[in-house]
């Protein structure tokens, strides 16, 4: 696809081409339920109806007995041999949840899996799952954190008091000074509603047994596949080397799909019981009700400022509606901890307090999903700020300005310990006030105003920790600490290069991105490259991709491992052409002296060194595959400001964004095209979030919004023109690398509800709960409505 | 209704008669009885639009279709986009060179709608396009390089009927 390309041409920083994406062009991609084996028996599960409730009876007899269904088990069936899920941080307190993969005695949310019927076609199994008679007993419920946290409330486990699955309190700096000898001090509350990653590909498996030396072969939809393996083996009794785990082409992850959950283990039970081959693959009512929710906050925030408006500290307390477990492996830690202690951002706050708790309600458990907890905490702050600067007489840019971390003091340890370098949030915001026309927009709302229109702008700054190392936590506390990848390097005896790491896509173009970063440091040509993502019967051990950590982790370790086979292709090279190898350089595929005077195409080379070895000394011969580690320790920051300008209809409480500006630094890049599809994804995830994306719950824990025509995603037409700027920083990690998966969406929510509460505020007006609906806008406005509406 | 019935219908110039469970729908029967499984299912009731194939020349959602309602009509889907030389559909071409696929699920059923939009108004503005394409959900991409991809292919194939 590449073409040809000339000597020393670069390949970081062009948008080239993604082959990997054909197989999708032309419908020939594998995704998971494209995959099918002889023999294949197929799994559902019966799902509770209740959000807590006591398992009085169940009944599976008649659903046993229909022709074509192989087995029926309940939770009762696996009990003892299988070990089920806990997942708890046990550095802050908060009790331990234990998820059995099939409910034993309880329910503790709608959805929950409570029988598995095996059959020999999914709509068989779906038949069987009608028959299935189950006798609950209702118990009270909790629907949400503040109700579930008093003295009192019901628990969803009886091991959590207060239904605290976690709490934190956290200081740093002296908090209580400041606030008693603050200037102003201004105080809000931001709530954020549930929502969904909703992947167009929900989760699923192919569990086979015996797939060549493997007893255990999983083809999952799944981010992290050497980390299922791991806890495969751990939970079912059997040795890592007995289990393969392959992510097929995956339908999105968002995070939803980096945590482990039941359904899947079940099937490599069944696998395993049955000696057959399984799938299961999610249809979207359970997705919406059984694969990980995501944010829910409530958060009071504080700033106190002195009179030039300098933050001197700020205060925030949080409660997150965590569900009704600690996510496996991440736990119930990730929003309430990251929400906390990430809400500083770009900001330089040296006096930070914040108490955080995520409680158990009896709703779909809450696990990872881009930027965990940053958009609300940016949101928070930001939204205060604005306010901060009104009653301050300032413009809410000047308030940032004079808060922002400035490249000048970095390197700079913040407050939450964090150590930011090599980032630039105030380029960030010029070029965003730059590109956008600043002074004009609020010119221009002016003069909307003027005509009766309602116009709001808001400016969010944002910082994005991607590349997290070993020196700085992804969720503190939580069993899974990731700080290493690796890559393996493997030169063909054609000549090819193959790159194999554990670092699935799931459409972030991770293969064409390796394979740019390889083509430059070994001189390899594209075309030559292939990269190899999902397995681990190839890819040497890694954690796999999430929290923007990929293009650091892979690219790192590719530099890496190309310095090494670098040299071992030199060094073969120069035996067999008799020239020192200092007076050789790899280019286009092939090695030539530098006078350019004879050259060894690698094909040669490589053939040569393997199949006629016996030329070559052992000890010059060294094989050319070479797997590399890289730990990029503190990670690196990347940061944004984005400039939003919505229309608010004050009849019908409408918001239209009309213009949206986003200047980002996300470091070196690799693929500007791809890297322009992330942050604009992000930014349309954001726009969901900001103003249409909830789940809503009844308060007897009924899910109201399990269809997509209930929970509304954004189409082409929510999603405004994104025009994307960039203010670069090299990072600090090999080749200056940042992620960008994430971090946009931190902007889009933050700049949106700023955007929407300045409009509001032209008319004395303000909205403290998102997603901005027509509903809050209006009641923003003062107007008047049915509670019933 | 019986439980079983024979179809006749023409996917991608092809004739096949099948037998098919009357409750089976044209998605389900597309995927796993002539095994085309680059019609995927996004949400089985008809809002993320990922099933959209073309039927009799219109777009229809695979998903809410049953197959015995295909009896006697003719199908494309992803399979059969491309030209009898194998060369893709200006669509296909498009939507690889805008980078307007990312994770690829809901790309099949793009390719339907933009593909009735193009036949229906060859040169459609930014508006007319996000209107149309309003009734299929990406998650990823947020249409920008989809909107892009489908200017860029109403370019081409206006420049093809040109020239």
């Amino acid at each position: 696809m590449s073409g040809t390309r000339f000597v020393n041409e670069r390949m970081v920083g062009s948008s080239v081409l993604p082959e990997e994406a054909i197989p999708l062009v032309e419908g020939e991609a594998r995704f998971l339920n494209d995959i099918s084996f002889a023999g294949m028996f197929h799994v559902a599960f019966l799902r509770s109806q209740h959000a807590h409730a006591r398992l009085a009876r169940i009944d599976t007899s008649r659903a046993r007995a229909l022709p074509g269904v192989v087995t029926v088990l309940t939770g009762a069936d696996l009990l003892g041999k299988v070990e089920p899920f806990t997942s708890m941080p046990n550095r802050f307190s908060g009790g331990q949840s234990t998820q059995h993969w099939l409910a034993v005695e309880k329910v503790r949310f709608c959805g929950e899996a409570i029988c598995t019927v095996v059959a020999e076609s999914r709509a068989l199994a779906e038949d069987a799952i009608e028959l299935i008679e189950v006798d609950y007993d209702p118990l009270p419920v909790v629907t949400n954190a503040r109700d579930g946290e008093r003295d009192g409330s019901p628990l969803v486990h009886d091991t959590c008091p207060n239904n605290y699955l976690i709490r934190r309190d956290y200081q740093s700096g002296d908090v209580d000074a400041a606030f008693a000898n603050a200037h102003l001090v201004v105080k809000r509350r931001f709530q954020l509603g549930r929502k969904q990653a909703l992947c167009m590909e929900g989760r699923g498996c192919v569990a086979a047994w015996r797939d060549g030396s493997f007893k255990l072969s999983m083809w999952m939809s799944h981010q992290l596949p050497y980390v299922v393996r791991h806890y495969l083996a751990k939970h079912l009794g059997l040795s890592e080397t007995d289990i393969r785990v392959v992510a097929p082409q995956t339908g999105g992850g968002f995070g939803q799909k980096a945590s482990i959950y039941p359904e899947e283990f079940v099937c490599a039970f069944l696998a395993l019981q049955l000696r057959r081959p399984v799938k299961w693959v999610e249809d979207r009512l359970e997705n919406m009700v059984a694969s990980t929710h995501a944010r829910e906050h409530d958060i009071e925030v504080a700033l106190a400022l002195d009179a030039e408006g300098h933050i001197l500290a700020l205060q925030s307390d949080i409660w997150t509606d965590v569900g009704a477990y600690s996510t496996y492996l991440w736990s119930a830690g990730m929003e309430p901890l990251q929400t906390g202690g990430l809400m500083p951002g770009p900001y330089q706050v040296k006096a930070l307090r914040y108490t955080t708790r995520g409680v158990a309600t009896n709703k779909t458990p809450v696990g990872p999903y881009r930027a965990v907890g940053r958009p609300s905490a940016s949101a928070s702050l930001e939204l205060l700020l604005d306010q901060a600067a009104a009653e301050l007489g300032i413009d809410p840019v000047e308030i940032r300005r004079r808060n922002i971390i400035p490249q000048s003091a970095m390197p700079f340890r913040n407050g939450n310990n964090l150590v930011h370098d090599h980032v630039g949030y105030m380029p960030c915001l010029d070029m965003a006030l730059a590109k956008s026309g600043y002074p004009v927009l609020r010119k221009e709302q002016q003069a909307m105003l003027a005509k009766g229109k309602l116009r709001g702008i808001g400016v969010a700054c944002f910082a994005e920790l991607t590349g997290l190392g070993t020196s700085t936590a992804v969720g503190p506390g939580t069993l899974l600490q990731p700080g290493r990848d690796a890559v393996t390097l493997r030169l063909e005896t054609s000549g090819k290069l193959t790159i194999a790491a554990a670092l699935p896509s799931q459409g972030q173009r991770i293969a064409t991105a390796m394979r740019q970063v390889a083509a430059d440091e070994l001189g390899i040509r594209l075309d030559d490259i292939a990269c190899l993502t999902n397995d681990t019967g190839m890819a040497p051990y890694g954690f796999g991709t999430f929290a923007s950590r990929t293009a650091v982790f892979g690219s790192g370790a590719v530099i890496q491992a190309a310095g090494e086979l670098r040299r071992r292709i030199l060094a073969v090279a120069a035996h067999i052409m008799q020239t020192p190898s200092e007076e050789l350089m790899l280019a286009d595929s092939v090695v030539e002296t530098v006078d350019r005077t004879r050259s060894l195409p690698l094909r040669q080379l490589a053939e040569h060194s393997f199949f006629s070895a016996k030329d070559i000394p052992s000890e010059i011969n060294q094989g050319f595959e070479v797997t590399a580690f890289y730990d990029p320790k503190h990670g690196s920051f990347a940061a944004g400001a984005h400039v939003v300008v919505v229309d608010v209809d004050e009849e019908t409480g409408h918001v239209e964004i009309v213009r949206y500006v986003a200047a980002e630094d996300v470091g070196r890049i690799i693929n500007p095209a791809v890297v322009e599809g992330q942050i604009i994804g992000g930014i349309a995830q954001g726009v969901g979030e900001a103003l249409y994306e909830q789940l809503i719950y009844d308060e007897n824990g009924q899910p109201r919004t399990v269809t997509l025509a209930d929970y509304l995603v954004p189409s082409a037409l929510e999603v405004p023109h994104i025009e994307l700027h960039h203010a670069n920083t090299p990072s600090g990690a090999l080749g200056g690398f940042k992620g960008c998966g994430e971090g946009s969406i931190i902007g889009a929510l933050a700049g949106i509800s700023c955007a929407v509460a300045d409009a509001l505020r032209q008319r004395g007006g303000d909205i403290f709960h998102f997603p901005a609906t027509p509903e809050r806008v209006l009641r923003g406005l003062g107007v008047a409505l049915d509670d019933a509406a | 209704m019986p439980e079983q019935q024979t179809i006749t219908l023409t996917v991608n110039g092809r004739v096949h008669t099948k037998d098919v469970a009357t409750r089976t729908s044209l998605a389900d029967f597309l995927r796993d009885q002539l095994h085309l499984t680059g019609t995927h299912l996004g949400c089985e009731h008809g809002v993320c639009g990922a099933c959209t194939v073309t039927v009799d020349g219109r777009s229809a959602r695979a998903c809410l279709m049953l197959a015995v309602q295909a009896d006697g009509r003719e199908v494309v889907t992803i399979e059969g986009l491309k030209d009898p030389a194998g060369v893709w559909h200006p669509v296909q071409k498009a939507f690889f060179e805008n980078f307007a696929i990312q994770c690829g699920f809901c790309t099949p059923g793009f390719f339907a709608t933009a593909i009735e939009l193009l036949g229906q108004n060859p040169d459609p503005t930014e508006a007319e396009i996000r209107e149309y394409l309003s009734g299929n959900i990406c998650r990823c991409s947020g249409y920008q390089a989809i909107v892009e991809a489908v200017r860029a292919a109403a370019a081409a194939m206006q420049d093809h009927q040109r020239g």
